[in-house]
């Protein structure tokens, strides 16, 4: 299956591949919140974190991360567009969002504005 | 619309009321967006002769067309109000996330009028917008208001992007040099738009929206993205290892690093503090602003005993915490940083301030007994206390926080604060750098870095390389240049991304039109740019700023640099300063003809 690495130490916050996420699957549009991949951003940490698939129903064993001497739960850094997450959902409508690698064949636009390089394309295994 | 949102929230602080505007479309047209339409909107509306920290004052956030759209370096937005310190009109620009937040949230710009009886707040969650009480925020830093609002906004979801503008102590105060602060480490900067924040009780701006930004042509739009990012060199180029201090690296080589208050262009210790020091010591990573494929930001971690911090610091700042103090103390210069960051001040203003009253100090001008302490160049731990009680007016910091031409002035030596129109000098020593030193007396906001960039094209030679130390072409390139920036700056495109892409007229209106579709030509982007710079002299002209303002300290006139390849050199501005004006069709007073003004559609 193709994949998209992550590299967090190369990512500079720029989310430059939010907004390619956005006007990629709506006409004319840039909306980082409709984006199927999202930049959280703590301090001086960065990680882009792409939309998994939906899960109907929260998970039981999570754990807290602590970031920058922030905590936050496991869910911001989970795939997941899940019911507990306020992201990787449409904002009106809350209907999962989950990244498609933008079609078939895979042509991921978010590669393409991440001048870093904090993100590769990986075709096949 | 597209590009623009097309709506502007107006908020009445003594009343407690807002209302929702329709931005006009050929308004938007004329002055593109961000330093234009804000700086329509205060010459319309705001008497030019109205003190700066008066209610009748107001403080104009703006975006353009470009904010948040995906424009490489398209995350800025202006702040546009009369400042303080040089009571001109002050537009500060900044990066960050705020700007783009704001037109997701469905809005271009947000006007603040009038004073709040009490301290507050204003939170705007897309069609929600709420005055809120800040009464416990009052006297927090920046940094313990950010995390207190998110708290109470209920974001512990940074992913869910609650964007904060606000002030520190500084501000409150109303020092006049005070920055308004985003993210905690960006700024609002130069001229002291904090304490006109201070001044109305506005503690800070919080903003979150959900809604896009629509662009007239997606597709075209993509492709000119593409085709600027192809122009990015591989990781920014130079930019990217250095941020930039790239600049200062070259400045220093010429020897015209401003040193001990510009009293030399060669700092011995130089070495210790540039930008392989910074980035061996103490680098932590690179960030980005919104949108910017350079990341030119750096994030530095310090834990030296009794300069702990972490944050981003900025070259200009670095020069005038260091050589300009006579201070190669790495460690120190980015304590004062965080310090500034924290209180809410600008760093390149209360470095500069502070060299100057060292120069007084040292000369026995400035008495011991007034400061409590010695004050000699070098002085680090003194350096550092003097930034922290400027922030909290305390002590002899009272007196600087009126800014280093007051202070000097009150001492009697005037002629010893490097500014012009009273605003600090960044770290460039213009008796080796002509352009540049043209560029700092014309600026529309005193002396200032980010008007024309000239240094760009005699150092760097990006767009041209022109020779630093004649004067010939002097006044066109920087006309020129003042024009495209402050069109650039409309737009909202970051300066150092344009620079670094090597941005064209053409290539900001190959965004600038599918972003809009409103019928831009380079031509018409240049014109706007000019329209801007001669609004912003009206505005001027009428607060009493004139030609007689439009100057360079008696240091750059009339004391040769001593060494480097400047040797021998004073700014020569008294042969590029009537070509300027008359290249920019103003009359020997340098006042705008009614020719030109009917040209612009200003008469
Ligand atoms: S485009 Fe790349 S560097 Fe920029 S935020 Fe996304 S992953 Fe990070
Ligand atoms: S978002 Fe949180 S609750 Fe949902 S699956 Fe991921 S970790 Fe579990
Ligand atoms: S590959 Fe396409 S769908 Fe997936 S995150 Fe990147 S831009 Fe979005």
């Amino acid at each position: 299956m193709a994949r998209i690495k992550v590299d967090h130490d190369k990512c500079t916050g720029c989310r430059l591949c939010e907004l390619a996420c956005s006007l990629h699957h709506i006409e004319n549009t840039f909306n980082p919140k409709r984006s199927r991949i999202k930049v959280f951003i703590e301090g001086e940490l960065h990680y882009p974190v792409l939309a998994g698939p939906y899960t109907d129903a929260e998970c039981t064993a999570k754990n807290m991360v602590v970031i920058a001497g922030h905590e936050y739960d496991e869910c911001v850094l989970c795939r997941a567009s899940c019911p507990a997450k306020p992201i990787f959902k449409e904002p009106d409508t809350e209907v999962p969002l989950k990244c498609d690698f933008c079609g078939d064949p895979p042509d991921p636009q978010c590669v393409k504005v991440c001048v870093p390089g904090a993100l590769t394309f990986l075709p096949e295994d | 619309m597209d590009g623009w949102v097309g709506r502007i929230i107006r908020v009445d602080l003594s009343r407690g009321e807002f209302a929702v505007e329709d931005l006009d479309p050929y308004l938007a047209m004329d002055y593109i967006g961000g330093r234009g339409l804000g700086t329509k909107i205060l010459y319309d509306e705001v008497d030019p002769q109205v003190d700066p920290l008066s209610p009748e004052n107001k403080m104009v956030f703006m975006t353009g067309p470009l904010t948040g759209t995906g424009a490489p370096g398209g995350g800025r937005y202006m702040m546009v109000t009369k400042g303080p310190l040089a009571g001109t009109v002050n537009c500060c620009n900044s990066g960050g996330h705020f700007g783009p937040e704001l037109k997701y949230a469905g809005y271009d710009g947000i006007i603040f009028e009038g004073k709040a009886p009490n301290p507050v707040y204003l939170w705007i969650n897309n069609d929600d917008i709420e005055i809120r009480s800040a009464e416990h925020l009052w006297g927090k830093t920046t940094s313990e208001t950010e995390d207190i609002i998110r708290e109470e906004i209920g974001d512990k979801w940074q992913a869910m992007d609650t964007h904060i503008n606000c002030i520190g102590p500084a501000g409150e105060k109303l020092v006049r040099l005070a920055n308004i602060i985003n993210g905690k480490n960006r700024a609002l900067g130069r001229g002291g738009a904090g304490a006109v924040m201070g001044s109305k009780n506005l503690k800070a701006v919080v903003v979150r929206g959900t809604r896009a930004v629509t662009v007239a042509d997606g597709e075209a739009f993509k492709e000119a993205v593409l085709a600027i990012l192809e122009k990015v060199p591989p990781g920014g180029g130079p930019l990217a290892d250095f941020g930039l201090l790239v600049v200062h690296a070259v400045v220093s080589m010429m020897g015209l690093i401003p040193t001990r208050n510009f009293q030399s262009g060669v700092f011995e210790g130089w070495g210790n503090i540039d930008g392989f020091a910074l980035k061996e010591k103490f680098l932590v990573r690179n960030k980005a602003c919104f949108s910017c494929p350079v990341a030119g930001g750096r994030v530095y971690r310090v834990d030296v005993e009794g300069f702990e911090g972490c944050g981003e610091v900025e070259a200009e700042a670095h020069v005038n915490f260091g050589p300009m103090c006579g201070i190669d103390n790495l460690a120190a210069i980015l304590k004062a940083n965080y310090i500034c960051n924290d209180l809410g001040i600008d760093t390149i203003s209360l470095g500069g301030s502070i060299a100057c009253a060292m120069e007084l100090y040292e000369r026995g001008y400035l008495p011991e007994k007034d400061v409590g302490y010695q004050l000699n160049f070098g002085n680090v731990q003194a350096m550092v206390e003097l930034v922290e009680k400027t922030g909290l007016r305390q002590d002899f910091g009272d007196v600087l926080a009126e800014g280093g031409y007051r202070m000097a002035e009150k001492y009697g030596h005037p002629e010893l604060s490097m500014s012009v129109k009273r605003q600090e000098m960044p770290g460039y020593h213009v008796q080796g750098i002509q352009g540049t030193g043209l560029e700092f007396a014309t600026s529309n906001r005193g002396a200032d870095h980010m008007r024309a960039c000239t240094y760009n094209s005699e150092l760097l030679g990006i767009p041209e390389k022109l020779d630093p130390l004649v004067t010939e072409g002097k006044a066109a390139m920087c006309i020129n240049l003042q024009n495209f920036l402050a069109a650039k700056d409309a737009a909202g495109l970051c300066l150092v991304t344009a620079a670094t892409a090597q941005m064209t007229p053409e290539d900001v209106v190959s965004l600038l039109e599918p972003a809009t579709g409103a019928g831009y030509t380079p031509e018409g982007v240049m014109l706007a740019g000019e329209r801007i710079w001669n609004l912003e002299r009206l505005f001027n002209l009428a607060a009493g700023i004139t030609a007689k303002d439009d100057t360079l300290p008696k240091r750059m006139l009339e004391e040769p640099v001593l060494t480097g390849e400047a040797e021998g050199h004073v700014n020569r501005l008294g042969e590029m300063l009537p070509e300027y004006y008359q290249l920019r069709g103003w009359n020997e007073e340098g006042v705008p003809t009614q020719e030109k003004l009917e040209e612009l559609g200003l008469a």
